[in-house]
């Protein structure tokens, strides 16, 4: 008669081994999860999309083109079923030529088939702001990807907004928003002079001399916005978007004595375009985990730098911010995001380091 | 790196080209349900692509960023990073189909929070003690990922040759988007074997992950087409059948059962090298012509300085 040999005990081991390792790994999740017999991750991360982000690109007609001041023509652009958008948001325009400038929306929230930007014509531009006032007329097609938000309207118990020509354009959403919710506001807009400066009728009109003051340069000088923060109330929040001159004393003043509810502030361009990117400037680089710095100049790329001082086998790939694989968590630093790939929330503490530098003199990764 | 690599096949050098990602978009807004009209059970099999696939090129990525440092070659390194930016935007174009989906009636999470967990856990780093175990377990994975691009390199020589598919009256953005994919795998499918060689090259580690990874598809394929039938609000009693395989297999419509049947068993043969199968020449001459690569490649980059007005 045949007999069956007994297995060896290593092969028990390894088959018992196997089954434990398999059991451990379909854990528990299994029995709840809606198709059996895998498991589900909890927080799925397949199919949230990335629209909003540089994804998913909409197609939208111009339907009306008004001068809103001189040299500012503002756009309305027309859709079906927009995405929604809260005030402090911005659009990337593909102009024309393909170049891609972001505008922040200055239109009402609650509109969903249409949304507004304006922008101001700079003479010695390089273009964009020309592209747009030259090339962009009604019933022309233009395309659209976005709205994201970099400026969001923070929760406080009161605000004080300074904004200087047309960084006028993410505060008039944010003013209809905290006069219709009752809270109170101040606004201090400063410009050239009364006929360059856009929305001054509509500003007016949401609240009195007593909450707005309108402050063309050549009439009544520059706005004293020492006096202006000095007298904000216990836990405003700081609301500032204009020229760089503006933002760097308000910048100044806010260091000097923080409001109770933050300062925020959006970069601009002389023409209403949001920076995507301020000038190359030279910065360094601290490597938490690793330990060392790494000086990235002004014609390298924070990879580059990383790469060639430090580690040489950091992954990346395309090098121009669309694929994803070079990005790495920022510790801190103020991040000057140029990648079209990531999401809000992901650019608070994330960055593609091919393409984003920094704003300040410094960025610490976590690497 | 020992005598186990001895018998090394040659590649065919006329067959390779440098790889880089494509800045491809593709917009969904247009696309019906059924994009193979009137035929869902070939819609679904090759919609399961969707499901699988922003998970898996999601892992593969993040698998070869730690085998990145295992590499003493400088053109493999190079391949090796232009493979995975193209891999992410595999990952990333497949993943936009999704909402679509959603918004079609046909809500995909159910199935792809599965797939997530499968590759960001089951096949993830595990918590495994610096050593023998770690190296173990990434030279098992690198292995995987040369197994499974023998069967995408397939399916896309497959897709590029697939005439009946635009005679049948496809949405030309999903055959686009499957074509697009399709060259970019001819392209780069010696990457994954190439490094498997460098990295190991055992022909027993290749012969068990060729079974794991073909076992492992096959599961969640049908798995995927079985869900994708029963949950599509347009059909009374959806279900998958391997007859229909078959039958859009003959129409052309799919790969041929016997096709795919001699392909698999190709992997194990001591003179296989990826570049002896596809051909590079086809992939370039459909990505020359295919409207999101001549549209990526117009995109202007985004290096330029854009902070003036």
């Amino acid at each position: 008669m045949a007999r069956v040999p007994l297995p060896r005990p290593r092969t028990v081991i390894a088959l018992a081994a196997a089954a434990l390792v398999v059991r451990h790994a379909l854990g528990r999740g299994a029995d709840r999860s809606p198709l059996w017999p895998m498991p589900a991750l909890e927080d799925p991360i397949s199919g949230r999309g990335r629209a909003g982000s540089g994804g998913a690109a909409l197609r939208m007609m111009i339907t009306e083109r008004q001068e809103a001041a001189d040299g500012v023509v503002r756009l309305r652009l027309t859709g079906a079923e927009l995405p929604p958008w809260q005030p402090g948001a911005h659009l990337d325009l593909v102009l024309p030529s393909g170049t891609i400038r972001q505008y922040s929306l200055c239109g009402d929230p609650a509109d969903t088939t249409s949304y507004t930007i304006a922008t101001r014509l700079i003479e010695d531009g390089r273009g964009g702001s020309r592209e747009v006032h030259e090339q962009l007329h009604e019933g022309e097609e233009v395309e659209v990807r976005g709205p994201r938000n970099r400026f969001p309207l923070v929760e406080a118990p009161a605000y004080v907004f300074v904004a200087g020509g047309i960084g006028i354009t993410p505060i008039l959403p944010m003013l209809r928003a905290v006069e219709a919710a009752g809270v109170p506001w101040r606004l201090v807009y400063g410009g050239r002079s009364l006929a360059s400066m856009p929305f001054v009728a509509e500003v007016e009109k949401l609240g009195g001399p007593e909450k707005v003051s309108v402050l063309p340069e050549d009439e009544r000088g520059r706005p004293d916005l020492a006096a202006v923060l000095a007298g904000a109330p216990e836990g405003a929040a700081v609301y500032c978007c204009g020229p760089d001159g503006l933002m760097d004393a308000v910048a100044e003043l806010c260091a000097a004595d923080p409001p109770g509810g933050g300062l925020h502030m959006e970069r601009f361009a002389p023409g209403g375009a949001r920076h995507r990117g301020g000038v190359d400037t030279a910065f360094e680089v601290e490597l938490r985990r690793t330990g060392t710095t790494v000086s990235v100049g002004p014609k390298t790329s924070v990879l580059t730098a990383i790469r060639e001082q430090a580690l040489p086998d950091l992954a990346y790939s395309c090098a121009q911010g669309f694929c994803g694989t070079c990005l790495q968590r920022v510790v801190a630093g103020d991040i000057d995001h140029r990648d079209e790939l990531l999401t809000d929330a992901e650019r608070d503490d994330q960055m593609l380091i091919c393409v984003s530098r920094a704003y300040g003199d410094r960025l610490v990764l976590d690497l | 790196m020992s005598n186990k690599a001895k018998a090394r096949p040659a590649p065919v050098a006329s067959e390779y080209t440098p790889l880089t990602a494509r800045n491809v978009d593709f917009e969904w807004s247009g696309t019906p349900l059924h994009w193979v009209p009137g035929d869902p059970a070939t819609t679904h099999t090759i919609n399961v692509l969707h499901l699988l696939l922003p998970a898996g090129e999601r892992w593969f990525v993040h698998v070869y960023k730690q085998a990145l440092p295992l590499i003493r070659d400088e053109r493999l390194r190079a391949d090796v990073l232009g493979f995975i930016g193209q891999e992410a935007m595999h990952s990333q174009a497949h993943d936009q189909v999704l909402p679509h989906l959603a918004r079609l009636g046909l809500d995909p999470t159910p199935y792809t929070a599965q797939v997530d967990w499968f590759f960001e856990k089951l096949l993830g780093d595990r918590t495994l003690p610096p050593g023998r175990a770690r190296d173990w377990w990434l030279l098992e994975r690198i292995a995987l990922i040369a197994a499974i691009e023998h069967y995408t390199a397939f399916l896309g020589d497959w897709v590029l040759g697939a005439d009946a598919l635009d005679r049948k009256g496809c949405d030309p953005v999903m055959l686009d988007l499957l074509r697009w994919h399709g060259a970019e795998e001819v392209e780069h499918r010696s990457v994954a074997f190439d490094l498997f060689l460098h990295v190991d090259g055992g022909y027993r580690r290749r012969v068990r992950t060729w079974g794991a990874a073909l076992t492992a598809l096959v599961f969640l394929w049908q798995r995927g087409i079985r869900f994708f039938m029963a949950n599509d609000p347009t059909l009374r009693d959806g279900k998958a059948s391997l007859r229909e395989f078959v039958r859009a297999g003959r129409q052309g419509l799919l790969p041929r059962p016997g096709a795919i049947a001699r392909s698999i068993p190709a992997y194990l043969s001591p003179g296989y090298h990826p570049s002896r199968e596809c051909s590079t020449a086809q992939a370039l001459a459909y990505l020359a012509n295919s409207p999101a690569a001549t549209a990526a490649e117009a995109k202007p980059t985004p290096t330029r300085s854009t902070g003036g007005a």
